[in-house]
């Protein structure tokens, strides 16, 4: 799991953000931000905007990050941990700007290769009922063929893309629109959420009820000053068990595959 | 599926299009992955663990311990009591569920409110057990700035501290020892409803130690409005009696906010209690003094008489303090209390002192602690201890944090004895010690429930000793002998029996008591009364364990 090894978490994340590595041993890594990097992370604002107004360039920080508390070195940096404030930072930005991708699969070929296009969509199923339950799919669609398949990130996984097109390949053009192609991906969903088992709905249902009638019996003789913190505890409790489900796309993009996809 | 709401994702193929046909920036492989790999691994699962789990690997938790954070995070949606009896890991609960909470991405401000005897605790656990980077409060620290604060409950409320927190808006609190937020009128309740919360976590072992208002508050302050307002409460479940059915509401209500584990439930075999009474005669100067408090002083000032015979079991010094202050009440002179005054003095060391000794000396090198309900009879001790030969140290609630903190050490690496009154009972953890003295007992059981709670606790991997002293024909004889033996109540883990008064809704068993000697004209009627009273508790204790056996309904 990615994020059980976070050495290997922020050496990733910062060298994809193409940030120096300025030193790095087991359990402590110092980096050298970029200015968009210090942008987003470092909350700064008047210093950029300072910085501009007066036509300098700035200087963006390093950062010491340590990811075993037991370093020898543990003051020299920031600890970062599951759950540390940093992490989470890094994380949303994650989700806030990976989103969409266009990639190539990486081949080392002398010779013609045609590179088939797969829409990718990385999606979130999330049940709101009594409990929250979450599911994630990764489905791709042959953008020539109409092929579908599951578990899309996972076969791709170990596999290299870049964001431009490999010497002597040639991408095909899709024969479907990424738009129809998502509607083929959200039909598919939505037949897989009719065709479950609902009685978590009901369950959440009958959970709602039974708490608002037990909520009666502490407001038998409402009036003027109970009656608003009555109303809020109907509300919430309401609000709490209505069954809602969410498809939410965490992200997805446009790939372009070698011939062995096709099967 | 009518009444099921789906909302779709609704831009996200557009935008996609359009980056494609315009050739926008788009995400790197690694990045991408990366992206999908996180959401993956933070995905909830009804069924499955916490996710906490899987970042704590070199933690062990219990069972109960684990559900309990399930439940809290799944079920009641952040908002608890946490009721754990005594030494089950309340601590190791909030703190599963805090680090859960942060790992999904819901908490990041936090403030932890505790004894001030417990904060480095607290602070040595969240680090080093849970990789939460909690931070004690210290003069000058900003409460806006630091993400995840422990404080005691007192530095918290005082200005200018109270108004500050008051205009955060906190992601969870989470509050150690709550029972001291059982009455609303209190500054402590008034400035923790005060604070702003998404999430709220209250901790204590005893959600209800004498009246059900107490947990009407204790829940007000999670979900106000919960549970109708107090005046009606009041009037239906503690003025009158109520009737079964209410009583079954009630209860299924508690249920959604509070979880209490017994050490029955959990079926952890925790190390063994071996309790024993030591019966000590007065010596005969004492007892003719004690005579004569009761029957002659006694008469004199009716309302000072309980105290003073329960104090001189205690200690000459104890009875001495409550004299003296008598004396200088010039507005009532009582006749003849000089001479009871040089009375005391003339009395021999006093026997229980001795039985002291002479316990320590049996048990040999291992640390003790006593406990004593007065500060004179603590002074008292440390002079005779020392007297013997015997290293001690003092300890009280109105201690500062860090003098607490400097004698538990001190009594930890350096001395034999820790010599704590009642209020210094709460909240330490003082596990390497395997021998308790009560030197005086406490009326109120829960009371003796909490003073064991500190070296009998989850994690105490040896057996423990218990050494309950009480004079021979004085008031702790009947209290003993009524109160504790009659009810079994050191034969019962003490536990259960905090766990049946708060579900009988038994009101204040210590004022009861009180009430009892106060009105009797002779110790024989009194006798009869407690008698009275232990019965009925008694009965009430057969009734709910049927109650338990038919429904089953018995654990929340």
């Amino acid at each position: 799991m990615v994020l059980t090894n976070l050495d290997y978490f922020f050496t990733t994340f910062f060298k994809a953000h193409r940030c120096k590595i300025i030193h790095k041993e087991k359990g402590l890594i110092k980096v050298q931000l970029t200015k968009e990097l210090d942008r987003e992370l470092m909350n700064r604002p008047f210093y950029w905007h300072y910085m501009e107004k007066m036509g300098q360039k700035g200087e963006p920080m390093k950062l010491t990050f340590i990811t075993d508390p037991n370093h020898p070195n543990q003051q020299s940096g920031e600890w970062v941990h599951f759950g540390s404030p940093r992490l989470q930072q890094i994380i949303n930005h994650l989700k806030k700007n990976e989103i969409f991708a266009k990639l190539y699969q990486y081949v080392s070929s002398h010779v013609e290769t045609p590179l088939y296009p797969w829409l990718v969509i990385n999606i979130k199923i999330i049940y709101q009922g009594k409990q929250t339950r979450e599911e994630l799919f990764s489905i791709g669609l042959n953008l020539i063929n109409g092929l579908m398949r599951t578990n899309m990130m996972e076969s791709i996984h170990d596999l290299s893309f870049q964001r431009s097109v490999p010497d002597f390949c040639f991408p095909l053009s899709p024969l479907i629109r990424l738009k129809s192609g998502y509607r083929r991906i959200e039909n598919v969903l939505k037949q897989y959420i009719y065709d479950q088992d609902q009685t978590w709905v009901e369950e959440t249902l009958a959970t709602g009820k039974h708490e608002l009638a037990l909520l009666q019996h502490f407001y038998e003789s409402r009036d003027d000053e109970n009656e608003a913190l009555y109303q809020k505890e109907v509300s919430d409790i309401k609000n709490r068990y209505q069954p809602k489900i969410i498809v939410q796309v965490i992200n997805g993009g446009l790939f372009y595959l070698t011939d062995s996809y096709q099967n | 599926m009518n009444e099921l709401d789906i909302v779709f994702e609704k831009n996200f193929i557009q935008q996609l299009e359009e980056r494609v046909i315009n050739d926008l920036p788009t995400s790197s492989w690694d990045l991408f992955k990366m992206t999908y790999d996180i959401q993956k691994s933070t995905l909830i699962h009804t069924s499955d663990d916490l996710l906490a789990i899987d970042y704590l690997p070199h933690l062990t938790c219990l069972p109960h311990q684990l559900n309990t954070a399930k439940q809290v995070v799944m079920q009641m949606n952040g908002c608890a009591i946490l009721a754990d009896e005594v030494g089950l890991g309340k601590t190791i609960e909030a703190g599963l569920i805090l680090k859960e909470y942060m790992i999904r991405g819901l908490v990041k401000k936090v403030l932890i409110l505790v004894p001030a005897s417990l904060v480095n605790q607290w602070i040595d656990e969240l680090v080093n057990k849970f990789y939460i980077p909690a931070v004690a409060y210290r003069k000058g620290y900003s409460w806006k700035h630091v993400d995840i604060m422990v404080a005691s409950l007192d530095t918290a409320k005082r200005a200018p501290h109270c108004s500050e927190i008051h205009n955060i808006n906190y992601d969870l609190i989470i509050i150690d020892e709550a029972h001291k937020l059982k009455n609303h009128q209190t500054k402590n309740y008034q400035f923790v409803k005060g604070i702003k919360k998404k999430y709220c976590l209250l901790l204590t072992a005893t959600p209800i130690q004498n009246h059900l208002s107490e947990i009407f508050n204790l829940i007000s302050i999670l979900k106000p409005g919960h549970l109708g307002n107090y005046k009606a409460f009041i009037e239906k479940y503690v003025k009158a009696v109520p009737s079964i059915e209410d009583n079954h509401y009630l209860k299924e209500l508690i249920n959604k906010v509070m979880i209490r584990h017994t050490r029955k439930d959990t079926n952890i075999k925790p190390s063994k209690r071996h309790i024993k009474t030591i019966w000590v005669d007065f010596s005969k100067e004492e007892e003719t003094y004690y005579k004569q408090l009761e029957y002659e002083l006694g008469n004199k000032v009716p309302f000072l008489k309980l105290t003073l015979l329960r104090e001189i079991c205690s200690s000459r010094e104890a009875c001495y303090m409550s004299l003296k202050k008598l004396s200088n009440n010039s507005d009532h002179p009582v006749e003849d209390l000089h001479s009871f005054i040089d009375g005391l003095e003339k009395l021999p060391q006093h026997a229980k002192a001795r039985k002291v000794i002479e316990i320590i000396k049996k048990i040999g090198n291992e640390k003790v602690i006593i406990f004593t309900e007065y500060h004179a009879t603590q002074y008292f001790l440390q002079w005779y201890l020392q007297q013997h030969g015997i290293s001690s140290v003092p300890y009280r609630g109105g201690f500062s944090r860090s003098k607490k903190e400097w004698m538990r050490q001190l009594f930890q690496h350096d001395r034999q004895v820790l010599i704590a009154t009642e209020a210094g009972g709460e909240g330490i953890n003082l596990q390497f010690c395997h021998y308790m003295i009560n030197y005086d007992l406490p009326w109120n059981p829960m009371r003796l429930e909490q003073r064991i709670g500190r070296i009998h606790r989850y994690g105490q991997k040896k057996d423990v000793y218990i050494y309950n002293l009480a004079t021979k024909q004085t008031i702790e004889e009947h209290i003993m002998n009524i109160l504790y033996k009659k009810l079994n109540l050191f034969e019962r883990v003490i536990g259960e029996l905090d766990d049946i008064l708060s579900k009988l809704l038994i009101t204040d068993l210590e004022s009861e008591i009180q009430a009892i000697f106060h009105k009797s004209t002779s110790t024989g009627e009194a006798k009869v009364k407690l008698n009275h009273l232990t019965s009925i508790i008694q009965e009430n204790i057969e009734l709910y364990e049927e109650m338990g056996e038919t429904n089953g309904t018995n654990k929340p």
